[in-house]
């Protein structure tokens, strides 16, 4: 993943260079910054025994590792079917590769609410394949299962297009080389490839985790919605909210905020670290 | 690469979010003169008003005083329109699912203190709490404690959501205290009581975030074995001629929703005579007809139009379990029962 680097030029310290400077500057404020801001004042305005009650109240804790559990399962699944999925992309020609590498995308134009119908049509207890799952005691939907079908779906393409440019621009000879001295295909793979592969793989993890931290519109047709059970933290958050529970909403949001932001922070030094530009 | 990935997540989100503000609030065509009524009701009553009540009174109006009127409706799930009023939506007559919501305007000083003083206490609908089930009743759902029983999938709405689950809830939760209290001749067994309301948690396949999405999980997508939901609801699914067979529990609740002319929007708009008329006219006899066409039960007592729908054994109101404040705290307070249910399985 190539960052994206300043261009120094001559003509940067003009008073049309400065105005859209500041504009940009202030719009990513006024955007982002502020109302991130007012969250977090307000969460922790009644203080930190309020915050504090509300983030440890057992639904909200289940909440949260529920959340991060099925997040962490579906980036491990991620990582290895989207990891497959460039490879394919990049080193075989066969036809429909094309319209293939199209529908990778097609995830992000769906949206959510429908990618939560279209498994509940599917694998919903009434449907012809959730009855017989339902045979064999498989629950998918209104279960823990469903929400990791739908975490995946939409965070589908992060992996692959995080790995697929990297695998693109590769050099082969290191893994020419490696079969001239008798290396095995797979053993190729896993000293020479994958290694190089490597930072690519971590950032579509991350960035699918951090998508799957705040999905809502299509966990809650699947997930079942229930205390204890199924409840992902934006669900948690939603129900609060509606019922009148300010506080807790907001101490929640707080969390999931702080975590996502981890995540992104964390791939933004990791992706310095790894950087051929400037890793000195 | 990654610039285009995101720029197309950008451009999605954008499209999710207009598509999401543009179901908001639905507004008819807008009338440059003549009177304008802001409806801001709860989602169950669409059908009845936007296809029955609205056009009657559009008639009444204009014999009465020769005025067209012309109404911008919104319909959304109670709590939300509740809060949605309560913090600047400027609606002029507010119809809820339950008082308790009702009580958000009075404390936002959006409705008058005095909003249940007249003839039917400010409540336009009535209804009753129903268990919906499957054709033949394969599982022999009857009452409340069927809801209970191994291998019954039920299905209600989330009462953090939802005014209609919390109907629901208070149904079993007041059937079991009522009970209770009649074989002991006075205090309940709450240990007792709260059982039942977990067993019959423990049986529930879904949570939907409305009734109305609850009705839909059970009949267009074939979910559980049993719905609880307000009879209303059932019966327009019969008027739509999709039927849904139901029982009405020996013991069940009465559903009172009332409805209000929110003062600070009628005094903005100018329009509190017709405002309260038409809040007249919903109590009117004409008015309680077209309702039960929907399935509403006339909230007079002496109505005839009573005698189509099915009597239940014992009928219980709100005020029989000690009002919504008091049943809001003991079911779903931070120590309430319902709540308690799930604290418990965090230990």
């Amino acid at each position: 993943m190539a960052r994206v680097e300043t261009k120094r030029g001559g003509g940067d310290t003009g008073l049309p260079d400065l105005a859209l400077r500041g504009m940009t500057l202030g719009y990513l404020g006024w955007m982002v910054v502020l109302p991130i801001v007012a969250l977090g004042y307000q969460a922790l305005a009644a203080g930190p025994q309020a915050f504090l009650d509300a983030v440890l109240d057992p639904q909200a804790i289940h909440a949260l590792k529920l959340t991060v559990v099925t997040a962490l399962v579906m980036v491990v699944i991620n990582v290895v079917m989207g990891t497959a999925t460039a490879w394919v992309l990049v080193r075989y020609e066969f036809p429909g590769k094309r319209v293939m590498n199209a529908l990778i995308d097609l995830p992000f134009a769906v949206p959510t609410v429908v990618t939560g119908l279209m498994l509940v049509l599917l694998y919903g207890p009434s449907s012809v394949l959730g009855t017989i799952l339902g045979q064999y005691g498989f629950s998918v939907i209104y279960a823990q299962p469903g929400i990791v079908l739908a975490l995946l779906f939409v965070s589908y393409p992060f992996a692959i297009r995080s790995v697929q440019p990297v695998l693109l621009e590769l050099d082969r000879a290191e893994e020419e080389a490696a079969a001239t001295m008798g290396a095995s295909g797979w053993l190729t793979f896993w000293r020479v490839t994958l290694p190089t592969l490597v930072p690519a793989i971590i950032t579509g993890a991350g960035l699918s985790f951090g998508r799957a931290l705040g999905e809502f519109g299509s966990v809650i047709l699947v997930a079942g919605n229930q205390p204890m059970k199924t409840k992902t933290t934006p669900l948690y958050v939603f129900g609060e909210i509606e019922s009148g529970n300010k506080q807790g909403a907001m101490a929640v949001s707080l969390v999931l905020l702080a975590l996502s932001l981890g995540v992104l922070i964390f791939l933004n030094l990791y992706q310095r670290r790894w950087s051929p530009e400037d890793g000195h | 690469m990654k610039t285009r990935v995101q720029i197309l997540g950008f451009v999605t989100a954008m499209a999710i979010s207009g598509l999401v503000a543009g179901c908001g609030s639905s507004s008819g065509p807008v009338a440059s003169s003549g009177d304008v009524i802001k409806l801001g009701a709860y989602s169950v009553v669409r059908e009845a008003f936007h296809d029955a009540l609205i056009p009657a009174f559009q008639q009444h109006w204009k014999q009465k005083t020769g005025r067209e009127v012309s109404f911008e409706e919104s319909y959304n799930a109670s709590g939300a329109q509740a809060r949605a009023i309560a913090s600047g939506f400027d609606a002029d007559v507010a119809i809820l699912s339950h008082s308790g919501d009702m009580n958000q305007l009075v404390q936002a000083n959006r409705v008058a203190k005095d909003w249940d003083q007249n003839a039917t206490h400010g409540i336009v609908t009535h209804s009753v709490v129903v268990i919906g089930h499957r054709d033949g009743n394969p599982k022999g759902i009857k009452d409340w404690s069927d809801l209970a029983k191994p291998g019954v999938g039920v299905l209600y709405p989330d009462p953090k959501t939802s005014g209609g689950a919390r109907w629901n809830i208070n149904a079993i939760y007041g059937s079991a205290l009522l009970a209770s209290k009649a074989a002991s001749g006075g205090s309940p067994d709450l240990a007792a009581v709260g059982d039942l309301l977990k067993r019959v948690q423990a049986n529930v396949v879904n949570m939907d975030a409305s009734g109305r999405q609850s009705m839909a999980s059970f009949s267009e997508r074939g979910i559980g074995d049993a719905v609880v939901t307000y009879e209303n609801e059932i019966l327009l699914r019969k008027k739509e001629a999709k039927p849904i067979e139901y029982v009405v529990p020996e013991a069940t609740l009465l559903i009172e929703s009332p409805a209000a002319v929110v003062d600070s929007s009628v005094e903005k708009h100018k329009n509190r005579e017709v405002a309260t008329a038409f809040l007249a006219f919903l109590t009117s006899s004409e008015g309680q007809k077209l309702l039960a066409d929907y399935g509403f039960r006339p909230v007079d007592p002496a109505s005839p139009a009573l005698a189509e729908f099915p009597k239940p054994a014992k009928l219980f109101t709100m005020a029989d379990l000690g009002g919504w404040d008091e049943v809001q705290t003991a079911v779903y307070g931070p120590k309430g029962l319902w709540t308690s249910i799930f604290s418990d399985q965090g230990k």
